[in-house]
């Protein structure tokens, strides 16, 4: 037979191609398929030297919240939404005033006895007892509230659905927005996986964005200029890891970062430099694969977590006295 | 002239699949406790759209290219240059993706479902070279499309099949198509995605057997010329059918052909019409009887085709993973307990309850009831029509490219003497 080596050739081949397709097709079924080979396994980081730990867990009350949303302090008072109501505690924990919302509340900030509220993806305004004091147009169709801040005339919306910051005034006009592009021809700016963009301002009156896909804090000029930023991506415990942290944050009245993230559920604290200074708690005392709590922190120091998975507002106290 | 095809081979072998399988993977990165510094996280951006339209662009000059070397210059090196370049920006620079070949499903599932919103991209990536090879024969199968190129460069000693295995094996594309289409529609699967023998060699990073499946599919371009477009392609159906129409098409000869036989054997594909011997037609007992027998069983064979898709579309339907997933859970419900089944845990970590997972499922069926009979009744169609095919007589005097299978690759014009 002519060209009967490359005919034999040509019919293993065949046969090759036959079995690698078919086996293919056979071997990806759902009953087949094989436990995930590059499972990253992270217990070793649930577990954080002791000597980190500058925070012991000192209290904690439940809010009676089914759906807690959100968690504010200002003049030594809780602020605590969820449930499409608003409860104002005190530091003790004990209920001073509670009023109810027309929606669930998506973001809170309180500033000089207003207390801003993210609802539906407008802006609503009340003052403590629960008036509404100003209401605010909504924003685009495709936004989603994470974060507000406000301060004397200036009040920051996080717009995680469009990734942008948008700037108001005290009365509620648009004074302008930015996505966080270092230059106009920068192909992205903010990087937003999840629903988790935070943003806060300082005791310097600095104004600091998370951009969480970068597990970066990036500080801008009020007009949405980036002045300077730090990062630290990393499994360990100085670090910040997953798609999308830290997924919330506050200040302490030092300006120190007091940071929250999910997946490795864990609260840490920042210096202003960014470098590592300590945990807050450690994932172990969180649930497992939970959401990041939300953060607040008082002037003692003492950090408030809101346990979205446990329905509890914690308190943490520093082991040191100073609270240092 | 053999050597220098040999030592190319080797070269490209080397260079381009070896480091696929030198790639391991480095998942997860370990921690490093000797003060190393991890880089930090890198978001790859998605392709800006003005890059993306940029490849239209890239595209219509390569067709546009193709078609002008093909038809006026006539230039086999030309060509051949154009499919280097195809090879190096649509292959390993764009790393096959977005391809004309797999753009059929994006079209499949946007006419199949209305949620889905196919990009202006695929959608131009899709139709581009259907409209030039409507109106010039297949000169994008010639030098635009990298998947053709890359198994081009490699053919060594092409040997002719026969007639009957060319039909047979021809019949591939339109099984591959319909399953395509019916995968994509249902939302199953992509398939001619999924079993690209060559887009892991273009991204270096496929899996060992899909390496196996490329380097397999080139080792047999070295003797069957691109098999994967004669004989796997599902978009040369569609080219196939456009060609056939195109009114510029390549031709051998740039003169009146003289009938010197030097192209005869000039075509790796088989694609050449050799000018029709009567006697020997009328001998064969071809006739208008036997047409007409094999016109009238073309119904019997769509009727065919459609109650082996009805018979087939339960088992065709377990492609899906809900509508596997769902039997397999009615079936052996204490899989529920293993936790080592990724599948079967991440529906459970879904939230999604039973119920709805057998609705779903129930619903999928009954997309691929329909679908199963309608590819079956297309299969049957294209069964009818092969066998009518060959019993059908078209006179031809001259040695002609045939228009449905060339690829106006353009070989055929340097063996002819004749000048214009």
């Amino acid at each position: 037979m002519k060209n009967k080596g490359i005919i034999i050739f040509l019919l293993i081949l065949t046969v090759i191609i036959v079995v690698v397709i078919v086996g293919d097709y056979v071997s990806d079924r759902p009953n087949r398929s094989r436990p995930n080979p590059f499972a990253y396994d992270v217990e070793a980081f649930k577990s954080v030297n002791p000597d980190l730990i500058h925070y012991k867990e000192s209290k904690n009350f439940r809010i009676g919240f089914q759906e807690p949303a959100a968690l504010a302090i200002q003049n030594k008072k809780i602020y605590v939404a969820g449930d499409r109501s608003l409860k104002i505690i005190d530091l003790s924990g004990v209920l001073s005033s509670e009023f109810n919302l027309p929606g669930k509340v998506q973001a809170i900030e309180v500033w000089d006895g207003k207390v801003f509220l993210a609802i539906d993806n407008r802006i609503l305004i009340y003052d403590e007892a629960g008036n509404v004091l100003d209401e605010w147009q909504p924003l685009k169709e495709n936004s989603l509230i994470t974060a507000i801040a406000a301060t004397e005339n200036n009040v920051f919306v996080a717009d995680a659905g469009n990734r942008r910051v948008i700037r108001f005034s005290a009365e509620g006009e648009m004074r302008g927005e930015f996505e966080g592009k270092a230059d106009e021809d920068a192909l992205h700016g903010f990087i937003i996986p999840s629903p988790c963009f935070d943003l806060n301002v300082n005791d310097e009156n600095e104004l600091w964005v998370v951009n969480p896909g970068l597990h970066a804090f990036e500080n801008y000029t009020f007009e949405g200029n980036l002045r300077s930023h730090w990062k630290k991506t990393g499994m360990t415990v100085d670090g910040f890891s997953g798609c999308c942290n830290p997924s919330h944050f506050t200040f302490l009245n030092d300006g120190r970062y007091v940071t929250s993230e999910k997946g490795l559920v864990r609260i840490k604290i920042h210096k202003r430099s960014g470098e590592f200074e300590g945990v807050v708690a450690a994932p172990e005392k969180f649930t497992e694969e939970g959401q990041a709590p939300d953060v607040a922190a008082d002037n003692q120091n003492n950090i408030y977590a809101l346990d979205f998975d446990k329905k509890v507002v914690r308190v943490f106290k520093p082991k040191n006295s100073t609270g240092l | 002239m053999k050597k220098l095809k040999y030592i190319f081979f080797i070269f490209y072998l080397l260079t381009f699949t070896l480091p696929v399988l030198a790639q391991q993977q480095r998942f997860p990165k370990p921690e490093f406790e000797s003060g190393y510094v991890q880089p930090s996280t890198q978001t790859p951006e998605p392709r800006a759209l003005s890059l993306e339209y940029f490849d239209v662009l890239v595209l219509l000059v390569v067709l546009s290219l193709a078609t002008w070397l093909a038809i006026k210059k006539r230039s086999r090196q030309g060509i051949l240059w154009l499919s280097v370049f195809t090879l190096i920006y649509f292959g390993f620079y764009r790393n096959g993706c977005i391809c004309s070949i797999g753009a059929i499903q994006n079209v499949a599932l946007s006419f199949a479902d209305p949620t889905y919103a196919i990009s202006l991209t695929a959608l131009l990536f899709f139709i581009l070279p259907l409209a030039f090879t409507l109106f010039f024969g297949r000169t994008f199968c010639a030098g635009a499309c990298p998947l053709g190129a890359i198994q081009d460069v490699v053919i060594i000693k092409p040997i002719s099949l026969p007639k009957w295995l060319n039909k047979t094996l021809g019949l591939i594309p339109y099984i591959y198509l319909s399953l395509a289409v019916l995968f994509a529609a249902t939302g199953t699967d992509f398939i001619i995605c999924r079993y690209d023998p060559f887009v892991g060699i273009f991204r270096m990073d496929a899996k060992f057997h899909m390496v196996v499946l490329g380097i397999s599919f080139l080792l047999m371009g070295m003797f069957v010329a691109r098999p994967y477009c004669r004989f796997f392609c599902p978009y040369s159906v569609l080219l196939n059918w456009m060609s056939r129409f195109s009114k510029w098409h390549l031709s051998i000869t740039p003169a009146a052909c003289i009938q010197c036989k030097l192209c005869t054997n000039s075509c790796p594909f088989d694609a050449i019409d050799y000018p029709t011997n009567e006697k020997e037609v009328l001998k064969s007992g071809l006739g208008p009887k036997r047409f007409l027998v094999y016109a009238l069983l073309i119904p019997l064979w769509i009727a065919a085709g459609v109650l082996v898709g009805k018979q087939s579309h339960t088992w065709l339907s377990k492609a899906n993973p809900d509508v596997y997933l769902a039997e397999l859970l009615i079936s052996n419900p204490e899989i529920k307990n293993d936790p080592d089944n990724i599948d079967v845990q991440t529906f459970l970590a879904s939230g999604k309850t039973m119920e709805t997972l057998v609705q779903e499922a129930e619903i999928l069926r009954g997309k691929f009831y329909i679908g199963s009979m309608i590819a079956g009744g297309f299969l049957g169609l294209v069964i009818g029509m092969t066998l009518l095919n060959t019993v059908v007589f078209r006179k031809r005097q001259d040695y002609v490219p045939h228009k449905g299978n060339c690829f106006s690759c353009g070989r055929c014009m340097d063996y002819c003497p004749v000048e214009k």
